[in-house]
């Protein structure tokens, strides 16, 4: 015996009138049922089961709302329910998104997804900016190299299979500084979404995980203003919200100042900075169509001139010349939606390139990497019954470009350009068999036109409620990949120099396997294991002796295995201690012509404690990582290379280019010593003038753990030695957060 | 890109790493390293042979060609098959030469388009095999000159496009601060006055006034080609492409199709450039080292509170037994009036002789040797 909960769900802000509160998570209170809120407000539950119940709804940066109503069989009720804003403490702006995570548990598989608020992060130690992808690092089944690297190695996966999307668009390459930070600035973060593994059909075009970062969404009334000073760099944050609140819109910049404060101290240069622009606007319309734009563009300078470097010398720095090294990303893309009645329509459109271009002596050497994004993708997604059923389409126009050359001397070395066109259709359905049951099924069918390539990718994930707070959870799916990163498999990732699948480069495939379990444990805490086994049919190696002049050595095929067990339990409140505990246990092998090895991401043990404790206007911070070694090829020599002079016909030194170069041993032959370190983090909220302010001490590697980035091997005297570098040391870093 | 790529990052995450332990480990098995050459403009053919660093050798000089002794691989059994059949053996060269092995076959002689066998047999058992193909192609074994005013001077170099053998095309100029290498598939190339060097970390320009610069341009096999464009991996080791079996190295095959020498200069016009010779009298002039100094303004200062770079050639006081050159390179700096000068040995930046310091006044250079005292005066001409 049910019936069906009908209503709509306003905010109210403090100033200014009531506005629809789209996207709001409406959940029955002891139960799987739930829905999410239209563009404006209105959210229909059915199904639920006849009698007294509590309805939640739930909203970033409100306080929950709660309404006691009694359903009759057959019948719909109808309720109206308010959101009121947070206080205006910072720690309350950062909004926490737990909301989502229940909402995910109660109403989706959601096999291999984790998400994570704003809230949630906000406490992590930083490594000098706050970072979102850094904190992607500590959740279960996600490997993080070593401490120069935000590249991402996610279930055994290689650092480029991640597809990251900024609201939805895809994004290259989102790093600066060869990986150190992301692209991401913290305050136009409002959460993330990790898919690793199984994802829904809707996604396609990475073997690895979805990475969807979302933007903040600006609730308050008015200009409001969020700036960040730290020691590397200040960003500002402005936004609000107009027309009657049903527009909001958020502008953000950043940029390091490392270059700047040089100068003050000191004729040495040090000529890089990194700087972005992020943009947001959304706007409600009438007749539920709602447009949201996001828009950001990054951009990474090494431009130096050697000659005006400081210390000098016979001869003269004067007859130095240029370096110009610079890469970055710019995205543009717009989302509408609209619904009618039970139907949501959706469509995306966006740009996104990535490039670099290394100029040396102005034209004597130049290479570029580009890649452009032109993205067409849309979705109809229908609640009906038990039902909540989507079918939608993605178009993509790419153009890459690997280039190198001298425009001094009128010579090309090589200059590829590639032209994928590629499109696919996918239909999915959550279906709600019963109260104990929701099934995720999905197809996707993809084609390729650079390859006459076509392939249908079917998903499928399931959870069974044991309890309404207990679930066994199960997927499979198949994943492809049709761009590929030239980056290899070193300790550094620096840029991915991406090219796509064409008639010498084909498109990787794999299959995930996952089960697991997920409980919650009342409202604040949850736990969830899973176990994973994911098998490349084709993964993509880049050949680090490839001849660019020549087609088809690009990239080596090889087979590979992943498996292992990611294990999170999560607590998080608003008051006292939140944070979160994961480990990861994974295996990782790679074969190819009947040669085996441990990819160099391949890391048996991965824990990471993280720990935040809110105590009126203070937040503490700590994390404590634990992990065994990664894999490296160890030196086992050295050879001299000689250069000919062809003028006199002879060997020599050939002047300064005798290279002494390092002999490889067995491929990934020995692992690096076991890493650990304890990050702690500590701040204090106060009010003045209106204003919130936060100032932050953060220490990284606290107690100064010497673990081993590299090692570095010398042949060349009787007696051969190892030097360890090391990661981190001690990293203090201080900054404040201002809002207003 | 992807050293120099590598390069950076590891810089920029060095800047804050540090090195945390420095441990001894066990020496490695050495393998046998070798460079093998066939020249076409080659009086005969040269080999290297040496073993790679594992620990058992001592500091070696990386300005010495091979040589150190322990690591050089001596009394080797080096053989070379033509395509025709016939057998050279190769003889290790004495003294000094451990290690480089000639074979008495000229390069006008050389089989083109067939396959050379190289075998190596060293005396702890070693053996070593390696094949090349020489370039078709006309070999240029003459060579030309031409003076090349860097200031406005742009010449553009063309050869025939080899029909067979030839894996790619090396460009090779000689600067005193390293060779500027590439490899190119096309059959001309631009130089301009101003290019830089992109094989030298400062980026120095390619044609320095004052000196003698050496511009060839070779068809080279693929064996040469592979081994030169690739690199290990700093951190890997990995990278190289070895087509040696047995060792690691290459043997590879060269025609030099294009061989011309510029006589680099620039418009003197500046008061630190010029001719300036010697003035003294008949004594002083039996003393002093050099006789005259051809300076150039290589570059002017970028910043204000540093010195414009000098280059130029120096000429020295001929006497009996003199080694090495008459006419040698210079490179120096002058600001406010205060002249610097590197003489070099010879046309390297590396290497340098002496140095001169001393100042600018009016058409007179005055200063002192480090070595060769002073003090001496030059006036301009």
């Amino acid at each position: 015996m049910t019936g069906v909960v009908a209503g709509r769900v306003t905010t109210r802000a403090d100033i200014g009138g009531a506005a629809p509160a789209r996207a709001a998570a409406i959940s029955v209170i002891g139960s799987a049922i739930g829905a999410v809120t239209d563009a404006d407000g209105r959210f229909l539950l059915e199904h639920v089961p006849a009698g007294p119940i509590v309805v939640r709804a739930r909203l970033l940066g409100y306080r929950n709302a709660e309404r006691a109503i009694r359903v009759t069989a057959g019948d719909t009720v109808r309720i109206a329910m308010v959101l009121v804003p947070e206080a205006q403490l910072l720690s309350a702006v950062r909004a926490d998104t737990r909301s989502v995570d229940v909402e995910m548990f109660e109403t989706r598989p959601s096999v291999g997804t984790l998400t994570l608020g704003a809230a949630a992060m906000a406490g992590v130690p930083k490594v000098g900016e706050a970072d979102v992808v850094r904190v992607v690092q500590l959740l279960p089944g996600v490997i993080a190299r070593n401490d120069y690297s935000t590249g991402l190695n996610v279930r055994g996966g290689e650092a480029d299979q991640n597809l990251v999307l900024l609201d939805g668009h895809p994004i290259y390459n989102p790093f600066h500084l060869g990986g150190l930070f992301s692209t991401f600035m913290d305050a136009t973060v409002g959460g993330i979404e990790m898919m690793t593994a199984a994802f829904p059909a809707r996604y396609g075009g990475r073997l690895s995980s979805v990475l969807d970062v979302r933007s903040a969404e600006e609730t308050r009334p008015g200009i409001n203003a969020t700036i960040d000073v730290s020691a590397l760099g200040a960003s500002a944050k402005l936004g609000g919200m107009f027309g009657d609140n049903r527009g909001m819109w958020s502008l953000a910049g950043r940029r390091t100042y490392a270059d700047a404060v040089q100068r003050i101290f000191t004729d040495n240069l040090f000529p890089y900075h990194f700087r972005d622009m992020h943009g947001r606007a959304s706007y409600a319309f009438p007749r539920d169509l709602t447009v949201v734009l996001t828009a950001y563009v990054g951009k990474d300078v090494l431009d130096a001139n050697l000659a005006e470097f400081d210390t000098d010398t016979a001869p003269s720095r004067a007859t130095q010349g240029n370096w110009a090294f610079d890469w970055g990303n710019r995205v543009l893309g717009a989302t509408l939606t609209k619904t009618m009645g039970n139907v949501l329509l959706e469509q995306r459109v966006s740009t996104s390139s990535f490039s670099t271009l290394l100029n040396l002596a102005d034209g004597a050497f130049s290479q570029r990497n580009q890649v452009r994004d032109l993205r067409a993708s849309g979705s109809l997604r229908s609640r009906a019954g038990s039902h909540d059923a989507a079918v939608g389409y993605e178009v993509a126009a790419h153009r890459l470009r690997y280039a190198s050359g001298s425009a001094e001397t009128g010579t090309t070395d090589f200059d590829l350009v590639q032209r994928p066109r590629y499109g696919a259709a996918w239909v999915s359905d959550v279906w709600r068999l019963s109260p104990r049951w929701i099934v995720e099924g999905g197809l996707r069918a993809e084609a390729l036109n650079e390859r006459d390539w076509r392939a249908i990718s079917p998903r499928l994930s399931a959870k069974y409620f044991l309890t309404p707070d207990f679930a066994l959870t199960a997927g499979a799916g198949r994943v492809t990949q049709f761009v590929h990163s030239m980056a290899g498999d070193g300790p550094l990732r620096y840029f991915d120099i991406w090219l796509a699948s064409d008639s010498f480069i084909p498109v990787a495939t794999a299959w995930h396997w996952v089960g697991g379990l997920q409980r919650r444990m009342g409202e604040a805490a949850s736990l969830r294991l899973e176990a994973y086994v994911k098998r490349y049919d084709r993964v993509l190696e880049a050949n680090a002796s490839d001849d660019p002049q020549r087609r088809g050595d690009e990239f080596f095929a090889a087979e590979g295995k992943s498996y292992g067990v990611d294990v999170l339990t999560r607590w998080h409140r608003g008051e006292g201690l939140g944070g979160w505990v994961s480990y990861s246990y994974g295996v990782s092998s790679r074969s190819r012509d009947g040669v085996s090895w441990w990819p160099g991401h391949d890391r048996r043990h991965d824990l990471d404690v993280v720990g935040t404790w809110r105590v009126s206007k203070y937040r503490l911070g700590a994390r404590f990582g634990y992990a065994t070694g990664t894999p490296y090829t160890p030196i086992v020599g050295q050879v001299a290379r000689r250069m000919y002079d062809p003028s006199e016909d002879r060997w020599g030194t050939g002047e300064p280019r005798l290279f002494i170069e390092p002999l490889g041993g067995r491929r990934n032959g020995a692992r690096f010593p076991s890493a650990h370190r304890l990050d702690l983090d500590a701040s204090r909220e106060f009010v003045a003038r209106g204003a919130t302010f936060a100032p932050y001490v953060s220490v990284v590697n606290a107690y100064n753990a010497q673990n081993v980035f590299v090692y570095l091997y010398n042949y060349s005297t009787d007696q051969p030695t190892r030097r360890g570098i090391s990661q981190f040391p001690v990293l203090p870093s201080l900054g404040v957060r201002v809002v207003f | 890109m992807s050293s120099k790529l590598l390069l950076f990052v590891m810089g920029c995450g060095l800047l804050t790493a540090c090195e945390i332990d420095k441990v001894g480990i066990p020496r490695s098995n050495a393998r046998v390293a070798l460079h093998g050459m066939l020249s076409a403009t080659a009086q005969s053919q040269m080999l290297l042979l040496e073993r790679t660093r594992s620990g058992t050798a001592p500091s070696y000089d990386l300005s010495d060609p091979v040589m150190n002794t322990s690591l050089a691989v001596s009394l080797a059994q080096v053989e070379l098959t033509t395509p025709s059949g016939q057998t050279f053996f190769a003889v290790e060269d004495r003294g000094q030469g451990a290690g480089i092995y000639r074979i008495a076959l000229a390069g006008d002689a050389l089989e083109r388009g067939g396959a050379y066998l190289l075998s190596v047999r060293t005396v702890e058992g070693e053996v070593l095999t390696a094949q090349t193909s020489v370039p078709l192609g006309t070999a240029d074994t003459i060579g030309e000159q031409r003076v090349f005013d860097r200031s406005r001077d742009t010449v553009t170099i063309t050869w025939p496009v080899v029909a067979g053998g030839a894996r790619s095309y090396m460009v090779r100029i000689e600067t005193p601060f390293g060779p500027r290498v590439f490899f190119t598939d096309s059959s001309s190339i631009r130089l301009t006055g101003g290019l830089r060097n992109v094989d030298v970390t400062s980026l120095t320009r390619v044609f320095i006034p004052g000196f003698p610069q050496a511009v060839t341009v070779s068809a080279v096999d693929s064996n040469f080609y592979d081994w030169f464009r690739t690199e290990n991996n700093p951190l890997s080791g990995t990278g190289l492409v070895n087509r040696v079996e047995g060792g690691i190295g290459v043997f590879g095959s060269l025609v030099r199709l294009h061989f011309e020498e510029f006589s680099v200069v620039t418009p003197q016009s500046e008061p630190a450039s010029g001719t300036f010779l010697f003035e003294g009298t008949l004594l002083e002039r039996r003393g002093t080292p050099n006789l005259s100094i051809e300076l150039y303004v290589e570059s002017r200062a970028a910043r204000a509170d540093q010195a414009d770079a000098l280059s130029g050639r120096y000429e020295r006081r001929p006497f009996l037994g003199m080694e090495g050159c008459a006419t040698c390179g210079l490179l120096g700096n002058v600001r406010n009036g205060r002249i610097e000068l590197a003489m070099l040995r010879a046309w390297s930046a590396r290497d340098t002789a002496d140095v001169f310091t001393g100042e600018i006044r009016g058409d007179t250079i005055v200063g002192f040797y480090r070595f060769g005292g002073g003090p001496v005066r030059f006036v301009k001409q």
